[in-house]
């Protein structure tokens, strides 16, 4: 009993000796010390059009772009995911304005956040320089879950967008280079990080429209879907509208979600589960591996008991075990 | 670069010369240079008279940003540990390091520099391994005499980017006191960049052109040397205005008139045909980004590129247009690392 109860205060002490390593290590290195030595960095000019920026996007792969005002010369915010749901949303309840949205701007997608009531593109932003772990804290109070890296030209004292940080690159950076990590090991289900209650949920009949006002009205980037009794079968994600609307079509909004699913590109990653006795560094160590962004807590009989996502994690490596 | 720049460049879409290919955009001479913020505009002479002036430039026509086409060969500037496995054994060198003179050429020679790599974080142990051991041989460091705690250890490393980490008491660890990065797979490493600037790589024909140089003219027996006489070199006049021969229409067609008139009717309309591309245009980094993502997708999420050649760097490169966007990127210097800028922009 005795030996038991030690070896368990052992794992509670390495945990936290770990989360304060982990920390440490964020706070010692600034962003720029963890860009690559070469690296691409994709600008959307803000006059470009939305479905335009929509096949840039998907052309290079990517989720998000940092948008240039060539008027002002500036940083002007991030594109992400959540501007073509609400474009999307905006033209659902707008049928008749499909003029507007075929041609609408970058710049215009503030009068769609004001026309369906939705909180403005955050437009935060880090200089390089200040430690990652103050970039991480700013990157978690952003709603977008990244934070630009913007700097001034030294002779024109211009903006220069440098990168863009993401909540899953500073995660496998932590996994790929702190050993740390392998101490993890208490069970997540002790760490209060699960998110158990509210978890929203669809079906495969759930029509797609419904699922994409879910993730907004959330502000999540993923719903899961479920079967009859609740075991988890599939994951609706944020970015799976870019490929629902490509090419600027919105006719399809009337499909079920089991049907837009279909338009998933085949690296799909897959749907990732772990149970409350699962360990973070066993969590750590499938980000390390695999473009992982949410674990989806299961029971043993495979039914959706909860969700721990990337910024769960975050903030529990940011934050957590500060306690005595 | 700072997309204002870009935009600047954009502004003056007009001087570009329409070529009548619908592949190769023309080569545009404009140059980017940072400290002014000002294009600078030269005629096709500036080639010819063979000048490697890092302000005066050519743009790069042709971006492919596409999935690369079969059969590409493969950059030369892709960062490639196979290519600098021109690393030997430390010891060997560490005599010739101490005299100047001969290690200077022996440098030359054989493109190698001498390195000095320390660690001063504590351990037992320490070894260094990296891009140079094609990060399998591990090379011990030794203390340095008269400072407790400093380990060292001397290397010849060819030019160029190498990334390493240390092995302290079996733990790979890395410096807090030399630059560091993330690498293509997301591993944090030390680098160092070896070289550039001071010590150009020069062809083993300029290397011995430089060794008879350096030779006395008098070659005895009353002998001197035959040294050719160097042509005086065409006064070449920089200005910041854009000549009248890109901005006025009836000055450009005057000019490419003239242009017509002293070919001797040989090459008609030679003009119409862009100058070739100064060969390490041919290969920039962002042709070699993996345009099949499927794979490279999880490994490489930051984006990571292989370090450019300098010379690409502060050149305006674009694709050809389609659905009327235009996207042009350009390779800058971010303080030590290399930043590559693409900038969609809708044409107006």
């Amino acid at each position: 009993m005795g030996d038991v109860g030690l070896g368990r205060g052992n794992v509670v002490l390495e945990q936290k000796f770990s989360v304060e390593s982990i920390r440490a290590f964020l706070k010692s290195k600034t962003s720029y010390d963890v860009l690559p030595v070469s690296y691409r960095l994709i600008v959307l000019d803000t006059s470009l059009l939305v479905k335009k920026s929509l096949n840039v996007l998907l052309q290079n792969n990517i989720v998000s772009a940092p948008l240039w005002d060539a008027k002002t010369s500036r940083f002007a915010g991030l594109l992400t995911s959540s501007d073509f749901i609400n474009v999307i949303q905006y033209y659902f309840s707008n049928p008749d304005k499909f003029e507007l949205v075929d041609k609408l701007q970058l710049d215009g997608l503030k009068e769609i956040e004001r026309a369906i009531g939705v909180e403005p593109i955050d437009t935060a932003s880090i200089h390089p320089a200040r430690p990652l772990y103050e970039a991480c804290i700013k990157m978690m109070n952003s709603t977008s879950r990244r934070i630009p890296l913007i700097d001034q030209d030294e002779d024109t004292h211009r903006e220069i967008v440098v990168s863009v940080l993401t909540q899953y690159r500073i995660l496998k950076f932590v996994a790929l280079n702190c050993r740390e990590t392998h101490l993890l090991r208490r069970p997540i289900g002790e760490l209060n990080i699960v998110t158990e209650k509210e978890v929203a949920s669809c079906r495969m009949t759930t029509p797609v429209i419904d699922v994409i006002q879910l993730l907004s009205q959330g502000n999540v980037a993923s719903i899961p879907i479920v079967d009859d009794e609740g075991h988890l079968i599939n994951v609706y994600e944020a970015v799976d509208v870019l490929g629902l609307i490509k090419g600027g079509i919105y006719n399809d909004l009337s499909l079920s979600v089991g049907e837009a699913l279909m338009r998933r590109s085949d690296d799909f990653e897959g749907v990732y589960t772990c149970t409350k006795n699962d360990k973070l560094s066993t969590i750590m160590d499938h980000i390390r591996k695999s473009r992982v962004h949410r674990f989806f807590v299961v029971d043993e009989d495979g039914k959706l008991t909860g969700v721990l996502t990337l910024s769960d994690i975050l903030r529990y490596i940011l934050l957590g075990e500060t306690g005595s | 670069m700072n997309p204002s720049i870009i935009q600047l460049l954009l502004q003056h879409d007009e001087i570009v010369v329409k070529h009548g290919h619908s592949e190769y955009s023309p080569v545009v001479l404009i140059t980017t240079n940072k400290k002014q913020g000002k294009e600078r505009i030269r005629d096709k002479e500036s080639k010819t008279n063979g000048r490697m002036d890092n302000n005066v430039t050519y743009s790069l026509s042709q971006m492919n940003l596409d999935p690369p086409t079969l059969g590409r060969r493969k950059s030369t500037l892709i960062f490639d540990d196979e290519e600098e496995m021109g690393y030997t054994n430390h010891q060997e060198h560490s005599k010739s390091m101490d005299s100047d003179s001969s290690s200077s050429t022996e440098s030359l020679r054989t493109g190698m520099c001498p390195v000095e790599i320390t660690w001063q974080q504590g351990g037992n142990k320490v070894y260094v391994t990296g891009s140079f051991t094609g990060w399998r041989k591990m090379i011990g460091l030794v203390p340095v005499p008269d400072q407790p705690g400093l380990l060292h250890a001397k290397l010849q490393l060819p030019i160029g980017t190498h990334r390493f980490r240390f092995i302290v008491d079996n733990e790979l660890r890395f410096s807090d006191y030399l630059p560091t990065a993330t690498d293509q797979m997301g591993n944090f490493v030390n680098y160092l960049e070896i070289g550039r600037g001071q010590k150009d790589t020069l062809s083993a024909r300029s290397r011995i052109a430089m060794e008879i140089e350096n030779e006395p003219d008098d070659i005895g027996n009353g002998f001197t040397r035959f040294k050719e006489e160097i042509p005086l070199k065409p006064q070449v006049e920089y200005t910041q205005d854009i000549p009248a021969v890109f901005t006025d229409p009836s000055v450009m067609e005057q000019y490419y008139l003239t242009l017509d008139q002293q070919q001797h009717n040989h090459q008609n309309m030679a003009w119409l045909t862009p100058p070739t591309l100064p060969p390490h245009l041919e290969d920039v980094p962002l042709n070699s980004y993996n345009g099949i993502q499927g794979d490279s997708n999880n490994e490489n999420n930051s984006g990571a590129l292989p370090i450019p050649n300098h010379v690409v760097l502060n050149h305006l490169a674009t694709s050809s247009i389609k659905h009327n966007t235009l996207c042009v990127a350009s390779i800058v210097r971010y303080k030590r690392k290399y930043v590559t800028q693409i900038l969609y922009a809708p044409l107006q």
